[in-house]
């Protein structure tokens, strides 16, 4: 065949490709997650800064089922809070009730959401697209009035006193060294779905959601992958409950039950999809993101009720003009910057100002 | 042509609330053998191949491969007994590059599962890299290699089809059922086809069941041609003799008497409509 398209788009990637060797992209991406991840630390409420970023962590654990579950596999299950529910109630019942150590307690938690995530892994093989977001937030609704209204499981209405964990000499009590612990975790779990997504089963997911008729034509079992999509979403989110219990010391199982579980699991979609949800990286930027903003409009108690109204406000410009979330910007920025410096450099330090002097001004104000 | 059969339909039927999609359907594919169908629009050619491929269920009659029964196997299934396929529309996955595309079709090839490809163990280093390797071959094969970081929004719908092609080939079916390859494509990859066609049939070992309007390019390559109309196989021959009877010139050209010795044969076909 000879040439029909335009041009060449990618010239060939060298032998190597798959030995890893960081790029300058990803040199500055390292050092932009440093300094994020150092920024609690020169805040005057410190302790409270750590305590909120190990938030932020938790909530990219969670957000990291949403990017498996949507993200690859296009599967609207709208529970992943109910999933991290599942995993903060066992935590606390096998650490304070059985008196294991929460080392054991958080594989415990993943496996724990396993029927669960089979029961929608087979409602989602029937029910398409919306029908999957309305039956799973019945279950949500379902299990907020039976699972999370179980006194022997939930620890009835004072809940469950959990301890952080230790690894040796090192205590993970307080809540900068929680903090540490969350943050590293969550970078590990980025690093394995990221590479979920370039290996054969999450290209089987993308397949699936792409055209699952072509996936059978090409021999995928889309059963099969939408059991396994559905298992590791489960899993991810109850590792997240695992680390949230033992971030709130004291987990209840409040916050599972209707409506505030539903609310948070919209809000845990939301971010993910503002971060970017196709790729894992996504959901951690998401959660940094929600939780700053969250933050920034706390401290303005006038504009705090506006904060739902922004988040949806952003939502959607983002899904109509930047589908790819912030990580798209972030991305495009960059390529900006590498092209064409003179127009790059001024437009991203103009927009990263921007939001600083908004949040200023928004804290000032009140 | 005692040489043992392929792939064969044995009395398939399928019937669409009143109309007979396919009726009673024999049909038999040789080892590297192309074997062409033809027919009008409506005729059953598309509902053959969903039901070869698994995508329909025949209210009677049976798909065997290597005379083994293969009519209850789901489509995924059916692609590891060896029955690869194309569509008459493009179904490609847009959001993968045409290299992840090539990636998806060698699934069934690689062994790794979540967690190995979640910690990069070993075996899923090592799938990886066999896998690129089998992606750099086919690409090479259609000619592809400098479009491998394109997405399929980006190139044309000719290009398309042989990534299409490609993807089918990748599975290493033992036949493949192409269903209008050459429909919307320009005239020089029409061209290229048949050459890369006969390639794959010679080098591979593969047999191919091809559904194609471009009647030059039918008649060139296959080995043998059976025509369907009304889900009924109405003539089966060498390419050149089926062209010539009765009936298929009535259902698919449209004329009912012969025309002139001098204007038979390819270069009448040529003018049917495509």
């Amino acid at each position: 065949m000879t040439a029909v398209a335009a041009e060449p788009r990618v010239e060939a990637p060298p032998l190597g490709a798959l030995r890893w060797r960081p790029s300058r992209a990803q040199l500055i991406g390292a050092g932009a997650l440093a300094l994020v991840a150092a920024f609690p630390a020169v805040l005057p409420n410190r302790d409270f800064a750590f305590f909120v970023g190990a938030y932020a962590s938790v909530y990219a654990m969670i957000g990291l089922s949403v990017v498996v579950v949507t993200g690859y596999a296009g599967l609207c299950a709208l529970m992943p809070y109910s999933f991290a529910g599942i995993g903060a109630m066992v935590t606390g019942l096998s650490m304070a009730s059985w008196g294991w150590p929460f080392w054991l307690a958080v594989p415990l938690a993943a496996v724990a959401t396993v029927p669960v995530a089979l029961l929608v892994g087979v409602a989602s093989v029937r029910l398409k697209g919306l029908y999957l977001a309305i039956a799973t937030l019945t279950l949500a609704n379902a299990l907020g009035e039976t699972f999370f209204r179980w006194g022997a499981v939930t620890g009835g209405s004072a809940g469950w006193t959990v301890t952080r964990p230790t690894a040796g000499p090192v205590d993970f009590g307080s809540d900068a060294a929680f903090y540490v612990l969350t943050l590293g975790s969550v970078l590990l779990l980025v690093w394995m779905v990221h590479g979920l997504r370039s290996a054969r089963t999450g290209r089987a997911m993308v397949a699936v959601r792409d055209n699952e008729v072509e996936a059978q034509a090409l021999g995928i079992n889309v059963y099969k992958t939408k059991l396994v999509t559905l298992l590791i979403g489960g899993m991810l989110a109850g590792v997240g409950g695992a680390f949230l219990a033992a971030l709130q010391v004291a987990p209840t199982a409040e916050p599972f039950r209707s409506p505030i579980s539903e609310a948070t699991s919209f809000l845990l979609v939301a971010t993910v999809a503002i971060g970017g949800v196709d790729r894992a990286l996504g959901a951690f930027i998401g959660a940094v993101a929600l939780v700053v903003q969250q933050q920034v409009f706390a401290g303005a108690e006038f504009f705090y009720p506006f904060f739902g109204i922004y988040t949806g406000l952003l939502l959607i410009v983002l899904l109509k003009f930047r589908p790819g979330g912030l990580l798209q910007i972030a991305r495009m920025q960059g390529e900006m910057i590498r092209t064409r410096p003179a127009v790059g450099i001024p437009v991203t330090a103009g927009v990263l100002g921007l939001n600083v002097g908004l949040a200023y001004l928004i804290l000032r104000l009140s | 042509m005692n040489a043992p059969v392929l792939l064969r339909t044995d009395e398939l039927s399928l019937r669409f609330g009143g109309i007979a999609a396919l009726d009673g359907v024999d049909l038999a594919v040789r080892p590297r053998e192309i074997v062409g169908i033809l027919g009008p629009n409506g005729a059953g050619k598309s509902t053959l191949f969903n039901v070869i491929s698994g995508f329909l269920r025949p209210d009677a009659g049976r798909v065997e491969l290597l005379d083994h029964d293969v009519t209850d196997l789901l489509p995924f299934e059916r692609v590891a007994a060896g029955i690869g396929r194309t569509f008459q529309h493009l179904r490609l996955f847009r959001s993968l590059t045409v290299e992840e595309n090539l990636l998806v079709a060698q699934h069934r090839h690689l062994q790794s599962g979540p967690f190995a490809s979640m910690l990069r163990l070993p075996g899923h280093r090592r799938d990886e890299r066999e896998a690129r390797a089998r992606v750099e071959e086919v690409l090479e094969l259609v000619d592809l290699t400098p479009w491998r970081g394109s997405r399929p929004t980006e190139l044309s719908y000719g290009t398309l089809r042989f990534l299409e092609l490609a993807c089918v080939l990748s599975l290493k079916p033992r036949v493949v059922l192409l269903d209008e390859p050459a429909s919307g494509i320009a005239q020089r990859e029409v061209e290229a086809l048949g050459p890369l066609l006969q390639r794959v049939r010679d080098e591979w070992g593969l047999s191919v069941l091809l559904i194609e309007h471009d009647m030059p390019l039918l008649l060139s390559v296959s080995d043998w041609v059976y025509a369907l109309d009304f889900g009924r196989v109405i003539a089966e021959g060498a390419p050149d003799d089926v062209v010539e009877k009765d009936a298929v010139l009535e259902s698919y050209l449209g004329r009912t008497r012969r025309e002139p010795a001098a204007a038979r044969g390819r270069k009448r076909a040529a003018d049917a409509p495509a």
